[in-house]
């Protein structure tokens, strides 16, 4: 069973990827709680379609994001080309959710567990969504924080495992203690980006190695 | 040839049960295992067990194919420490084995599924321990070569992990996908949750969880 599993899982990867020029790509954004993933989806997405519309509201409390969201259809033009994805903005990836950590931000405790619950199903979803459904993942890190942690590594080996195009953003630049240099030094194999997805820091670059990365 | 008598040399196919009552050349007990040269051998030694102790997180898919979508798993225990993640209960029941079903050892498919785990010491038992003569039956018995080494490998396994607890903490480390520590509080296995084909949608307070399963289960 696990070997045909295998074989079909394969396959079907190497039948999308056949045909992935005929339909967008689909583009992850993975990242640990509170690293600025909705707020550089919006971005995105506000950059480039007509409406506008936020993918999900951003907020300062972790876990705000609990389910996957998608915007399709994102057309993004380089140098006279249209590169065309979608986004997937997915809840924070993390070992651990814990409702007390909620209290500090003046929640009700009912709300503070409904809240666990539904971020630790929107991991398991993320998780899922890395198995089946992402052509591609945007890493975002806050720069402000250790990149070295277990989620971080965990992820970006199942990443690398999978032969996905991976983009490493070192986001909120903005703030003063971020330091792209250490995002870096942990992940010396790929490529990092800086930005502040909030001020809207670097975002040509960022458009350039989206479209360079997923095109 | 997997076995080779060390008196005379005479070779025997794995799973052989001539030499259960001792070398019909030349009446020698001590066998030698010897593979055919690569993982080959080792894998025909073993046929109804997968490779790898990873292949238990299939035999859950494959138990959990066949049950329900929505699963009640922490009825019989009202711990929080349970791994009420676990795929299916039957699942959990065998993996929970070696300390629950010391009794049932003539159940031999149900020890050849358990051995799994612990293939890599029965295969060393079966290699390194001679049987004396005077264990051995008068005339060979039904039970293959296999089943013998699993229940060693059983039996090992019972002296290596006397403590349920401790037993549940491995399994834990090992299978459970979330565990709920506390209501709200949650402990997540990142490489379980991703392994698994199944997707957990929705939570409930009591720790029943609903699960979407691939298409293809239902056909």
């Amino acid at each position: 069973m696990g070997l045909i599993t295998n074989l079909r899982s394969s396959i079907s990867r190497a039948a999308s990827t056949l045909f992935a020029d005929a339909e967008p790509k689909r583009i992850g954004i993975y990242g640990p709680p509170n690293a600025g993933k909705t707020t550089l989806a919006n971005r995105i997405v506000r950059d480039w379609t007509e409406h506008g519309d936020a993918v999900g509201p951003e907020s300062h409390i972790p876990h705000e994001t609990r389910r996957a969201r998608r915007k399709e259809n994102v057309e993004i033009e380089r140098d006279g080309k249209t590169v065309t994805i979608d986004v997937v903005d997915t809840p924070g990836v993390t070992t651990k959710v814990d409702y007390t950590e909620f209290l500090e931000h003046d929640m009700e405790e009912d709300d503070a567990v409904r809240r666990s619950r539904e971020a630790t199903e929107g991991v398991a979803e993320a998780m899922h969504w890395l198995r089946e459904d992402v052509d591609g993942v945007i890493y975002v890190l806050d720069a402000t924080q250790d990149p070295f942690t277990q989620v971080n590594t965990m992820l970006i080996g199942i990443i690398e495992s999978q032969d996905l195009p991976v983009l490493i953003l070192a986001n909120k630049i903005d703030l003063e203690d971020a330091s792209v240099q250490r995002i870096r030094n942990a992940f010396p194999q790929h490529e990092t980006i800086p930005l502040s997805a909030l001020e809207g820091d670097n975002m040509d670059e960022v458009y350039d190695k989206i479209a360079e990365y997923f095109g | 040839m997997p076995h080779e008598c060390t008196d005379c040399g005479r070779a025997f196919d794995d799973g052989s049960k001539e030499m259960l009552s001792g070398c019909p050349d030349c009446g020698g007990n001590t066998f030698q295992f010897r593979p055919d040269g690569d993982g080959q051998a080792n894998e025909a030694a073993t046929p109804p067990e997968p490779p790898e102790p990873e292949g238990n997180s299939t035999v859950a898919r494959t138990v959990g194919s066949a049950a329900t979508v929505v699963r009640d798993l922490v009825g019989a225990d009202d711990s929080p420490e349970y791994p009420t993640q676990e795929s299916t209960p039957t699942a959990a029941s065998s993996r929970d084995g070696p300390p629950e079903t010391s009794g049932s050892s003539s159940d031999s498919s149900h020890i050849a599924a358990e051995s799994a785990a612990h293939e890599d010491a029965a295969q060393a038992s079966a290699r390194s321990e001679v049987v004396s003569p005077e264990d051995l039956p008068e005339t060979a018995p039904s039970q293959t070569r296999e089943s013998t080494a699993a229940e060693t490998a059983d039996q090992q396994s019972r002296e290596d992990r006397p403590d349920l607890e401790e037993l549940r903490e491995q399994l834990n480390e090992q299978f459970e996908s979330i565990r709920v520590v506390a209501p709200g509080q949650y402990e997540l296995n990142l490489m379980e949750l991703y392994d698994r084909e199944e997707y957990i949608i929705a939570l409930q307070e009591d720790g029943k969880y609903t699960i979407q399963v691939p298409e293809r289960w239902s056909e």
